[in-house]
């Protein structure tokens, strides 16, 4: 109708053109219906969603290569994840798609109240698993579990102070009192938000800023839960983390069929210390002339050499040596194990798994960005039964935000 | 038959109507959303990285006249050549040629060929050309900064250890694979969903297939290329140790992921350029374009086996005989879409009625060209002759005919092809002409010695050579010159006709598609309500009107197709 | 391969180039003739297919060159059965280019049992090739008609081994062994002595040999050309050496002998100084005090620096010693930890000569003497 209105009339008419009255406010000058707007927005988010799953599929694809070639890294490393801080997050996300895919219900039936409520609680929930991912971090950094660069674990001192991580591993000071104390920085920018949205939301019940204070007031409790998932983190990785540790360090001796766990890390970390904080030369093998000229002979490169390792590491396991306890830990295993714990074998484990991760919480933030705006638009009440796009669309993409976890979790935390 | 039948011509744009002039002030083009605006700024800012990535190439054509080096001296005569090589390639690659086409015509044409008011996602639009902003001042950072040497393929292990600012140039890069991502998603549902009545996907323009191709690629591989930029980048500032040898990675894992994005950005280079001359030559001849199927299905194929020939960049580096075989064949059967448009462009020219127009004859040359540098490829793609070949001035001769010859000359063609269209002006014809012979005859000049340099054996990239490379280099070096003076003075006809030339008509060469049916330049609504079309090569009913020069419509009026009223079907069933 | 294949494939003699053609470099390995002949059949079929297009797109043009305004004589808009038959029809041509590279490609990649093997190093910017039994030499020589197989690694970033004259190349990527092989068919030629002397003199105070400018190696014999084909960094375009082709294995061994270690009448510092340019040492560290990529070696003996580590070092026998052996252990600051360890590629008295070398370049050589008495 619009359009033709003003096509009958002369040009002179042609700068009202899209503010005509019949031509909703929530439909753009471009389009001619609804539904052509609703189309356009729904393959467009789907497009997008494409070249997401593209973009993740470059850090799988990688993740697939290197668990090929190096098995027993993976194997090893993946016991320093926290398998219950990741089933949490795990369930948080799933419960937030439930409330995500709510929300755009409520849209659609125009109930407003639970509309606001269900972006709020989804917004919760992404900052409950920010909160629990934030002390997954910051324990792996105290710890030096961190990509190969400036991967610093060491199995006898598993918690170096600032100070030992400046003399032992070479850190300067200021990185080293980042990694000892990196909750803090990780909170902090969380919690000048969360005094902002306070001082907000006091400031507009005060001067009676009714739409503001409607904002501020599911914001608020936003902001809390990024602390609840900190502190549901703590207790389980400090409650559960003396039990983690004491896990892990239980499995190691598992592995090394060894009563005495503690002397046998002990000494066999010598060794991988001296690996790990040495310059690390530019052929690992170098050392090993024999095993050159073995690969010179036999056509091989690095890659293939270790997986024929791996290869090794995994008939030995099908004999039962590894997990036979009171078996006498053999000569290969053993160097199996201390090749693992070095920069370069575990620190992939953890170049990889920082980059995953480290990419999807940064598609979370982002996430956060546009719930938070589409809570503002469902506190104004912009959507009805004919305009919820945005929703629907953000929807879709905290669905394939979710989805990213689902994979990652059993793949980085579950499989070994 | 015309006597009939009235004769239409939609005339001239108001001030008021005109999108250049119906608002002023910078911030009106800041913050436009009109698709011809956002062309528009997109055009001057390519053709200024381009003239920045040519001074770039004219500086290495100038290093090479001498063995040991002519135009940089000193110690760091050799780190210059190479910052040198490396910003051309960045540049061109990154900043001019991928969005050449697609973003600055595209955007000014998709929507206005498809009868459409805008596109899509205007705001998007928008914001993909502010990305494009963002990382061409990355890319012109690096260059400040400590420059950047790695190549424009950031080869690792080098640009993992190299001290220039390869994180700087990355993040560039990075920035601009969004924008064209966005660009690409645009065009996608701009052209699903808003196509006017009656064009169905047989009756859209070849340009629009083409540049729904390209859209296509642009937003299934750019992100794989996104993502290992940003990998690279995190290699280099916390050694994730994924391709970087000396912390266990692999440099070859690298290549590939490199390549996946970059062997299908070839055809995001490529294939708009192919649209533009499926116009320009049907357009030109007045004749209905020859298998206009097999053109639209080939671009499509071209697509598709785009992505499963990246291989072939690495056919020295040490995969197995087997994928490297594979590889191979899979490359030959790209080859054989791109030829037959080659062939049906040709079927078109014949038994038509040619105007050898400043377009037609950059499509021409562009025929020329183009098929030198495919039939150059045959040689890359046997594997025998590769292997001698690869990383050699061939390959550069080959890449520069089909990147050059292909899609800088087709973009120059649909530049004076549509420029009537976008700023209203004609340009002078035969200095439009000489133009272009001296670009053709440059360019052939330039490159065509640096096929022999290649099998003769000199390698890519070597800022001093050999003295029995002498001859051919400097051969090659005063053909730069030449081209580059051909493309100044294409510049300056265009420019002048800002100035002095003739008011455009809207139809001054006899196409038949939409954007020919609105005023030059358009006005800033496009159409005032969705317009019907038949076909867009029927040229029929297009008579020349000598008195005025420009060609006019005399097919009878459509009847519209009455519209659906807003606002009363919900938008969900 | 099947050899029946194989010999049914045999570049035919009539297109065959003669040895020193338009297109390429002279022919000096078993694959050149093969890829030559492949490379020109491809060229026939590209030439037979581009002047008919071209010379019919001519015709057109002048022939349909029309007034504005004629329309054209035909709208015809599709023939199928044309545009199938020069779809379908070049293909037969494209899976004959395939099937004949592929097979070249695969003889390329195998290297006959028994072949004759050196080991190769690539760094920025210089090869070292190992020919066994601690020699090493930046030139690269063979012997005719023997395959050879080339065995190689890199110490830094990717380089590639190209050898226009053999047709060959092969990337060479740090982390792995990559290989290739080739038989080469043409021996060197051996310059008369006194160009070779009068060479030798003129080059005399200038460093290093300049291939470019004689055209053969110093020990006389002509070459064929290395490149490195993979960009690498500042002087990529200087990561050149030369193939030196003996007629016999007796030439050759003769050859490796000569230059395994230092001959008795050459004084350490001289034998240094060899080895300074052969192995890739002026690559990063000058001889004049201009600073490359590492700290320059005129009056480094002796002179104290700060490392990277923070505390001070001077420069002393033991300290060459270990930076050649380990050179990431102590790093001057200012400098990258970037020199590949030359541990087990040096003798210890080729150790003995760099050090001479260096304390030759070096005004202050008794001072580390007394502090290590001290």
């Amino acid at each position: 109708m619009a359009t033709i209105d003003s096509l009958s009339s002369e040009s002179e008419t042609h700068d009202e053109h899209g503010h005509d009255h019949d031509h909703p406010a929530w439909l753009a000058h471009h389009f001619d219906t609804p539904e052509q707007q609703f189309d356009s927005g729904k393959l467009g988010i789907w497009l997008f969603l494409v070249t997401e799953v593209l973009f993740f599929s470059g850090m799988f694809c990688a993740y697939a290569m290197f668990r090929m070639l190096r098995p027993e890294v993976f194997e090893g490393c993946s016991q320093f994840l926290n398998t219950k801080l990741g089933a949490i997050n795990t369930g948080v996300l799933l419960f937030s798609s439930l409330t995500m895919a709510w929300a755009v219900r409520c849209a659609q039936t125009e109930e407003y109240k639970k509309l606001v409520v269900m972006i709020a609680s989804t917004l919760s929930c992404a900052m409950v698993f920010l909160g629990v991912k934030s002390i997954e971090y910051s324990h792996k950094w105290g710890m030096g579990l961190l990509p190969p660069g400036s991967y610093f674990y060491d199995e006898a001192n598993p918690h170096p102070t600032a100070q030992q991580i400046v003399d032992q591993h070479g850190f300067s000071e200021s990185a080293a009192y980042f990694l000892t104390h990196s909750l803090y920085f990780l909170c902090a920018p969380f919690l000048i938000l969360l005094i902002g949205v306070a001082i907000w939301a006091v400031y507009s019940k005060v001067t009676d800023k009714q739409f503001q204070y409607a904002c501020a007031k599911p914001l608020l409790v936003v902001c809390l839960s990024f602390f609840g998932g900190v502190g549901l983190g703590m207790i389980l990785e400090s409650g559960g983390g003396e039990h983690a540790v004491a896990h892990v360090d239980g499995e190691h001796a598992g592995d090394h069929g060894d009563a005495d766990h503690a002397h046998a890390d002990h000494s066999h970390d010598a060794p991988a210390e001296v690996a790990a904080t040495h310059a690390v030369p530019a052929f690992d093998i170098e050392s090993d002339d024999a095993a050159i000229e073995l690969l010179a002979e036999s056509e091989l490169n690095t890659g293939a050499r270790a997986m024929l390792e791996a290869k090794q590491a995994q008939a030995e396991m099908a004999t039962g040596q590894i997990v036979a306890a009171g078996v006498e830990a053999d000569l290969g295993i053993h160097r199996i194990e201390q090749d693992v714990q070095t920069k370069r074998q575990a620190g992939v484990f953890f170049g990889i798994y920082y980059c995953m991760t480290g990419v999807h919480a940064i598609h979370i933030l982002g996430g956060i960005g546009v719930l938070v705006w589409l809570l503002i638009r469902s506190i104004r009440q912009d959507f009805n039964r004919q305009y919820f796009g945005p929703v629907d669309y953000v929807g879709l993409y905290w669905h394939l935000v979710d989805l990213i976890w689902i994979y990652l979790f059993p793949l980085l935390y579950l499989i070994r | 038959m015309s006597t009939s039948t009235i004769s239409r011509d939609p005339g001239y744009p108001t001030d008021r109507e005109n999108y250049l002039t119906n608002s002023s002030g910078i911030l009106s083009w800041m913050f436009t959303l009109d698709h011809k605006r956002i062309g528009l700024m997109y055009l001057i800012g390519v053709m200024t990285a381009f003239a920045v990535g040519g001074l770039l190439a004219l500086g290495i054509r100038l290093h090479l006249l001498d063995p040991e080096g002519w135009m940089f001296t000193g110690a760091e005569a050799n780190n210059i050549y190479n910052q040198v090589f490396t910003l051309h390639g960045a540049i061109m690659v990154f900043l001019f040629i991928i969005p050449s086409v697609p973003a600055a015509l595209g955007n000014f044409l998709v929507p206005v060929m498809l009868g459409a008011k805008d596109v899509a996602f205007p705001r998007l639009n928008l914001s993909s050309f502010y990305l494009w902003c963002f990382g061409a001042i990355f890319f012109v950072s690096a260059l400040f900064s400590s420059g950047l040497d790695t190549g424009w393929t950031f080869y690792t292990p080098y640009s993992t250890t190299t001290d220039t600012s390869v994180i700087l140039a990355t993040l560039g890069a990075f920035i601009l694979g969004f924008s064209s991502i966005f660009t690409g998603l645009n065009f996608i549902v701009t052209i699903n969903t808003m196509r006017p009545p009656g064009m169905t996907w047989f009756k859209m323009p070849l340009f629009l297939w083409a540049t729904y191709a390209t859209s296509i690629i642009q937003v299934l591989a750019t992100p794989v290329l996104g993502i290992t930029l940003l990998l690279l980048i995190a290699e280099r500032t916390m050694h994730v140790g994924i391709f970087d040898p000396e912390f266990n990675g692999d440099p070859v894992t690298y290549q590939h992921f490199f390549w996946f994005y970059s062997h299908p950005a070839v055809y995001i280079m490529i294939l708009p350029a192919f649209g533009i001359i499926s116009e320009l030559i049907s357009v030109h001849s007045h004749k209905h374009i020859f298998g206009y199927r097999f053109i639209a299905y080939s671009s499509i194929a071209i697509a598709l086996l785009g992505f499963l020939v990246w291989g072939h960049h690495m056919f020295t580096s040490g995969m197995s005989s087997l994928t490297t075989i594979i590889f191979s064949a899979l490359t030959f059967t790209v080859s054989v879409p791109s030829a037959i448009k080659v062939f049906n462009w040709l079927a078109t020219m014949y038994k038509g009625s040619i105007s050898l127009t400043t377009p037609m004859c950059y499509a021409i040359s562009f025929i020329f060209l183009f098929t030198i540098g495919g039939l150059t490829g045959l040689f890359l793609g046997t594997l025998a002759t590769d292997l001698h070949l690869h990383d050699t001035y061939f390959v550069v001769a080959h890449f520069h005919y089909v990147m050059v010859g292909g899609t800088l000359i087709a973009f120059l063609g649909g530049v004076f092809h549509w420029w009537p269209k976008m700023v209203g002006k004609m340009y002078n014809e035969s200095h439009g002409r000489i133009a272009s012979l001296l670009v053709f005859l440059g360019f052939n000049g330039t490159f065509l010695p640096q096929f022999v340099l290649g099998s003769r054996g000199m390698p890519r990239r070597y800022a001093t050579y050999d003295p029995e490379f002498a001859f051919l280099h400097q051969m090659s070096t005063y053909g730069a010159l030449l081209l580059g003076c051909g493309l100044l003075y294409a510049f300056i006809v265009l420019m002048l006709s800002l100035a002095k030339g003739r008011r455009a008509p809207a139809n001054p060469w006899g196409g038949a598609t939409l954007e020919w049916a609105c005023t030059s330049p358009p006005p800033y609504y496009n159409f005032e309500r969705p317009p019907v079309v038949g076909d867009p090569y029927d040229f029929h009913n297009i008579e020349w009107d000598a008195k005025e020069e420009k060609y006019i419509s005399t097919e009878p009026e459509r009847k519209l197709v009455p519209e659906e009223t807003p606002g009363q079907v919900p938008a969900h069933h | 391969m099947t050899p029946v294949l194989t010999n049914l494939m045999r570049p035919m003699p009539f297109l065959a180039d003669v040895e020193d053609s338009f297109w390429f470099p002279k022919q000096a390995s078993s694959f050149a003739s093969e890829v030559d002949w492949v490379y020109d059949f491809i060229l026939y079929i590209c030439v037979a297919f581009f002047v008919p297009m071209m010379a019919f797109m001519l015709w057109t043009m002048i022939k349909y060159t029309k007034k504005k305004g004629e329309k054209a004589e035909s709208q015809v808009t599709h023939n199928t059965p044309l545009e199938l038959a020069w779809s379908i029809g070049p293909s037969v041509l494209l899976v004959w280019m395939f099937v004949q590279g592929s097979i070249s490609y695969l003889d390329m990649r195998t290297p006959p049992e028994g072949s004759y093997d050196v080991g190769v190093t690539a760094f920025k910017w210089g090869w070292t090739m190992d020919y066994g039994a601690g020699t090493f030499h930046p030139e690269l020589h063979i012997v005719k008609d023997e395959p050879t197989k080339l065995s190689m690694r890199s110490t830094d970033v990717i380089h590639s081994l190209y050898i226009p004259a053999f047709r060959a190349k092969k990337d060479i990527v740090p982390g792995r062994y990559n290989y290739m092989w080739f038989k080469p068919t043409v021996a060197s030629e051996k310059v008369s002595d006194e160009e070779l002397a009068k060479a030798k003199k003129q080059s005399e105070g200038s460093d290093g040999w300049d291939y470019d400018k004689y055209q053969f190696t110093p020990d006389g014999y002509t070459f064929f050309d290395l490149y490195c084909a993979e960009y690498c960094g500042t002087n990529h375009s200087q990561m050149q050496t030369v193939v030196v082709v003996h007629e016999t294995q007796e030439e050759l061994q003769a050859w490796i002998k000569a230059n395994s270690s230092r001959p008795e009448d050459q004084t350490p510092a001289e034998w240094g100084q060899l080895l300074y340019n052969r192995r890739g040492c002026s690559g990063c560290h000058s001889n004049d005090g201009s600073k490359l990529v590492g700290p320059s070696f005129k009056e480094l003996y002796g002179s104290t620096h700060a490392l990277a580590a923070g505390s001070d070092i001077t420069v002393t026998d033991n300290y060459i010693r270990e930076s050649i052996i380990d050179p990431k252990a102590k790093v001057v600051a200012g400098y990258q930890p970037v020199m590949p360890s030359y541990k087990g590629q040096l003798s210890d008295d080729d150790i003995a000569s760099i050090i001479a070398y260096l304390q030759s370049l070096s005004s202050n050589v008794a001072e580390p003497a007394a502090a290590a008495a001290e």
